[in-house]
């Protein structure tokens, strides 16, 4: 009986050693085709089986050589592969130092973040945001806010006209008057950004232009001390968690009592330092009641309702809190100073 | 308005306050101290005597001194002229602080010198009340100073505190001293005492007061007869040093210190030199008059005149004339206590460019229910600083309702204003110390008369002012109003500004910020989207803000400016406005690219263009949901501030939506940005907010799938690539989608043709398509293409 082990082992052990000195994927390619294709040296000896004595003892020997060929060519070939993979992800291999491609967000001017805060915080609290024009008529403007005809307030010196009766809105007060008009009566709880216009000088800390947000309140009842409670709460969110709100006696002729309103200061926290030049306060706001002659003028009988009223500026809220010491750096629009705001995210 | 504690302290019992805690409590009651001021810090002085004075070996000019200062004598090098044996001076020991520094023991020139002698502006004193020789040498001090004595500053009545009042329109009550003190007594609970002298004229003044206009409604006046102006006395000149004041002579001073005292201007006339035998308040006048400044001024009718037998002798309440002026041989005056309206005197004397310190104090209203008073005042101070022999009787014109005004008020509405509880004998107390004379009516209601000096409290409003700034501000309890619950929130054009910031800031723009009012240049620029009258400014204050702006672009372009003009090479920017014109209030959205765009740090750099501005128009029109079909896309002709190959105008709904393009090389260059890209966009957010846009429904995606198939086209070059697309998607209801991903001009493709690559997407929403469909499709396509563009088609 013919030893086919011994057979195939020998031809087995010559083909292990050639796929052993293949030093390439053509070299193992052509040992592949040349034993294992269809035309092949194991399809010609296979070819041999019909003459076989026993051929059960022939079939597994050849099925043995034949696999243990077919497993180390492929794991050879492989290995091949893998290392011209390699070397070919080697010569892609990039400076992971070089800079990002650019996904930068764009930035808002620190003004409009601030004024959608304020905007924020008292739409949070049920206030609606109204606008009104911002060249207006002296009756909105003054005659409806108690500023009479001949008062230095309207003087061509101080404000912007554009003839006898229109004129470049001085305060965004003049928002309440029309939104007055309009309720006919009834309660009225909002805020009203704008933009105003007094016949200055830029410099640094005047601007022909500005901007405020006014506030009204008006409804049965309402006090001075809802004023006070309104505002707290807006500086505490504004600026400090621990805000303090202090008044002082001032005057406008729309408001009565009128106060000047001071926080605690949020960068000493009452102590003292150079943002509050050494007084633990900062002047923030005008406020105060809303005149018995504004209400009566607007259709509201004093002696039923009563209201509140403030006025705050957007650029002076937006210097205090972020430090800025020129109102003109809002209008130059400089696109350096305006990405040093780009944090989005404030505590 | 400043007020001297030396001067109040006569009125006023302000023994044991502080001068701080004076201001503290007035500034939160309504009267702002802006600042307290000492008329000299100086410390360390000393009265001495020059006991041997000899020039300075080694100087020309200096002088060494022996200086006896009682306790020691003690060697000083002084370079003042005036410096000599015997004079008495002001030394300022070692150690000293003087407004220049502190002083050290030292040599100059090699001579010992342990001090310095002074002038009184080393030691703080404004030079505007010293005479020159004051100035450039050193204080001379007069027998009744004693060598030793350190009180010096005292002695030289300079150890004064003074306050500066910022006065609030409210309270021009407070521009008087014996107002000051009066709101000082009631706020500290101190004893007032304002002196009240009576009138003692012993004749009728011949001349006769009056007034033809009712500007002027109160006119006084008293006659002084053989009057000796002079020098006036040390201790006026003081008051009025202190009070910030040159002292003139006895006349004029007195005329000033009464004004400070009351709040009440005075004018003073010589009466040999008027015309007439009346002072006559007249607004009628044309005519030009010199003034006491020496300058003349031209006088129009509204303005208001005081004449005597018809000749102007007096600009009322603004400045009197030459023609009359008190002189150093006037023997008989005439003064003058009036009331004129403050708006009358106000446009008069900023017409003329005239301010006087009695036109400031009539501009903030003055207390009519004095005059008397005042001139029984005047005429008490005269006797102490001059001599005259007799005095008139006080003689007026008054037309002044002189009742007091009443005002009724309960204790709850005070408190319900306020949101306190005070009580009533607290809200009682406080009226009563602040002169309101209160009366009950019931348990709850009063009437309270008004002094007369305040003449700004005018209701119960006022009242609750009063009880509150006197009590403080904390006694306010906070409290969140209570009102019925309603939806706050942004009104919708807001919210959708809001949506497109967000957009644009996502995609990198910066939010700038601008002016709205322009020069008169660039408000002629770019005005495409909103054609409406701007508004002109009537009195701008420069050129260049002197127009509304009714667009967006300049003011873009302005920031770009100074954007590239300070190294900022790259960016894009935007804003969002209302805009204001004749007929109407818009919102504009303004953008621009400028520069290049990069992909890293500064490389593969790509340079803004038109597409770039397209781009985000049809992110904004995506996101209102207004279909590209909807909009009529417009080349504009002969503009010259655009590209005019590279700019577009947008029509929606028969409506100018935006203007968008690169700019024109030639506005380029006047924007400074002649070296880099520069592309822009401006629409009228009002006109796409007022678009009805389909409502955001959900439609089904096709279960089948979808099928492609590409072209390319070769067609004349000034074929328009959306005439294309709108042609072919009328082909068939299978086409979802034409994408462009080709055009290609060159080798291969005839001169003045292009050739566009395009992939169609077919899909059904009810069946797989079948081979067929797709090839009549393909064929109506083919047909589309060279029968409506004469093209042809490769595959």
């Amino acid at each position: 009986m013919t030893d086919y082990k011994s057979f195939f082992d020998e031809i087995k052990n010559k083909v292990l050693s050639l796929i052993e000195e293949a030093s390439s994927i053509e070299e193992i390619t052509e040992i592949k085709n040349k034993y294992l294709s269809k035309k092949g040296e194991f399809s010609v000896l296979m070819s041999k089986i019909r003459e076989a004595e026993d051929k059960k003892a022939f079939g597994e020997a050849f099925n043995n050589a034949r696999n243990e060929i077919e497993a180390t060519l492929e794991a050879k070939l492989n290995r091949f592969k893998e290392e011209k993979l390699n070397e070919s992800l080697k010569k892609e291999s990039v400076d992971i130092t070089l800079p990002g491609n650019n996904y930068k967000k764009g930035i808002e001017n620190p003004f409009y973040k601030v004024k959608k805060e304020i905007e924020d915080i008292f739409v949070g609290m049920g206030y609606t945001v109204e606008t009104g024009p911002e060249i207006d008529s002296d009756k909105y403007v003054f005659e409806l806010l108690n500023i009479p005809k001949d008062h230095p307030a309207r003087d061509m010196q101080d404000t912007l006209y554009i003839d006898d009766t229109l004129l470049l809105r001085s305060h965004t007060s003049s928002v309440q008057a029309h939104i007055m008009e309009k309720a006919k009566g009834k309660p009225i709880k909002i805020i009203c950004p704008g933009k105003t216009f007094r016949r200055d000088d830029d410099d640094m800390t005047h601007s022909h232009q500005f901007a405020q947000i006014e506030g009204l309140v008006i409804d049965k009842n309402i006090n001075l001390g809802n004023l006070k409670a309104t505002l707290e709460l807006f500086a505490q969110k504004m600026f400090s968690k621990d805000s303090k709100v202090r008044f002082r006696s001032s005057y406008f002729p729309f408001t009565e009592p009128s106060v000047e309103v001071d926080i605690s200061c949020f960068n000493c926290h009452g102590k003292g330092c150079p943002t509050c030049k050494g007084t633990g306060w900062i002047e923030i706001l005008g406020a105060g009641m809303v005149h018995p002659n504004v209400l009566k003028m607007s259709g509201y009988d004093p002696e039923i309702y009563s209201g509140y009223a403030f006025g705050v500026g957007i650029e002076r809220v937006t210097m205090l809190r972020y430090g800025v010491d020129d109102i003109r750096k809002f209008y130059q629009s400089d696109i350096r100073f305006i990405e040093e705001f780009n944090k989005k995210v404030e505590e | 308005m400043l007020v001297s504690l030396k001067e109040i302290a006569k009125y006023v019992d302000i023994s044991g306050l502080t001068p701080e805690e004076i201001a503290s409590r007035l500034t939160f009651s309504g009267i702002e101290v802006e600042e307290i001021k000492t008329l000299s810090q100086a410390t360390n002085l000393v009265v001495g005597k020059v006991i041997s004075c000899l020039p300075h070996p080694n100087s020309d000019h200096l002088h060494v001194c022996k200086v006896d200062v009682g306790t020691e004598i003690l060697d000083i090098v002084c370079g003042a002229p005036n410096c000599r044996k015997d004079l008495k001076v002001i030394v300022a020991k070692v150690g000293a602080k003087l407004p220049g520094g502190e002083i050290k023991a030292g040599k100059i020139r090699d001579e010992v010198s342990n001090g310095m002698l002074c002038a009184l502006n080393e030691l703080g004193v404004d030079p505007k009340f010293l005479k020159d020789e004051q100035i450039k040498g050193i204080e001379e001090l007069d027998d009744s100073f004693e060598v030793g004595d350190t009180e010096v500053l005292a002695k030289l009545g300079l150890d004064d505190v003074i306050l500066d009042l910022n006065l609030l329109a409210n309270r021009s009550d407070c521009y008087s001293l014996y107002n000051v003190a009066r709101e000082i007594g009631a706020l500290f609970n101190r004893k007032v005492t304002i002196p009240t002298y009576e009138d003692e004229g012993t004749y009728v003044s011949e001349i006769i007061p009056g007034s033809e206009t009712d500007k002027c409604d109160e006119f006084y006046l008293k006659e002084f007869n053989d009057i000796k102006i002079q020098e006036s006395p040390k201790w006026l000149k003081e008051v009025l040093r202190s009070q910030g004041i040159r002292s003139i002579d006895n006349i004029v001073d007195i005329g000033n210190y009464v004004m400070l005292l009351t709040g009440q201007p005075i004018h003073m006339y010589d009466k040999d030199k008027l015309a007439g035998k009346d002072l006559t308040v007249k607004d009628t006048y044309s005519t030009k008059v010199v003034a006491l400044d020496d300058k003349e001024y031209e006088i129009i009718p509204g303005d208001l005149i005081v004449a005597s037998g018809d000749t102007p002798s007096c600009i009322g309440g603004v400045m009197g004339l030459k023609n009359v002026e008190v002189d150093e041989n006037t023997k008989n005056i005439v003064v003058e206590v009036a009331r004129f309206h403050h708006a009358s005197i106000r446009h008069t004397s900023n017409r003329l460019g005239l301010v006087s310190d009695s036109s400031q104090r009539f501009v903030k209203e003055i207390n009519p229910h004095q005059a008397s008073s005042v001139l029984n005042l005047v005429s008490h101070l005269l006797k102490e600083v001059s001599v005259y022999s007799k005095e008139s009787k006080i003689s007026k014109y008054d037309t002044v309702d002189h009742t007091q005004k009443v005002i009724e008020c309960s204790y709850s509405y005070i408190n319900r204003r306020l949101g306190t509880d005070f009580d009533k004998e607290t809200i009682k107390n406080t009226l009563t110390s602040l002169y309101f004379e209160l009366s009950e009516k019931d348990e709850d209601n009063f009437t309270v008369k008004v002094p007369f000096s305040r003449i700004d409290v005018d209701g119960k409003a006022d009242l609750s002012e009063e009880v509150v700034r006197y009590n403080g501000f904390s006694n306010v309890k906070s409290a969140l109003p209570y009102m019925e619950t309603t939806v706050g929130g942004l009104k919708v054009e807001e919210k959708k500004e809001r949506a497109i910031e967000d957009l644009l800031l996502n995609r990198g723009f910066d939010e700038v910020l601008s002016y709205v009012l322009i020069s008169e240049k660039d408000h002629s620029l770019f005005n495409y989207v909103n054609l409406d009258t701007e508004y002109k400014v009537l009195n701008p204050l420069t050129e260049d803000r002197k127009y509304v702006r009714k667009n967006l672009l300049t003011s873009l372009l302005r920031c770009a400016e100074y954007n590239l003009n300070h190294k900022n090479n790259d960016f894009k920017i935007f804003e969002i406005s209302p805009i204001q014109t004749v007929n109407k209030i818009e919102s504009h959205l303004v953008l621009g690219f400028f520069g290049n765009e990069y992909r890293q740090d500064h490389f593969a750099a790509r340079p803004y263009d038109f597409f770039d501005a397209k781009g985000v128009l049809e992110a904004i029109l995506t996101m209102f949901n207004i279909a590209e079909s909807r909009i009529k896309i417009e080349r504009i002709e002969n503009s010259k501030e655009l590209h005019p190959g590279r700019s577009a105008k947008i029509i929606l709904d028969g409506k100018i939506l935006a203007v968008l393009g690169e700019l024109h090389p030639s506005i380029k260059n006047e924007f400074s940005m002649k070296n880099t890209t520069a592309t822009v966009l401006e629409m009228n957010l009002s006109v796409l907010f007022a678009s009805r846009s389909a409502n955001n429904r959900f439609t089904q995606i096709s279960r089948f799938p979808t099928v492609t198939r590409d072209y390319a086209f070769i067609v004349k070059e000034d074929i328009k690539f959306l005439d294309i697309k709108r042609e072919l998607k009328k082909a068939s209801s299978l086409i979802k989608d034409i994408v462009l991903f080709d055009i290609y001009k060159g080798e291969h493709v005839k001169e003045g043709y292009i050739s566009l690559a395009v992939t169609v997407y077919f899909t059904s929403m009810d069946h797989t398509l079948k081979d067929e469909e797709i090839q009549a499709v393909d064929k109506k396509i083919r047909e589309i293409i060279s029968l409506k563009f004469v093209g042809e088609i490769r595959q």
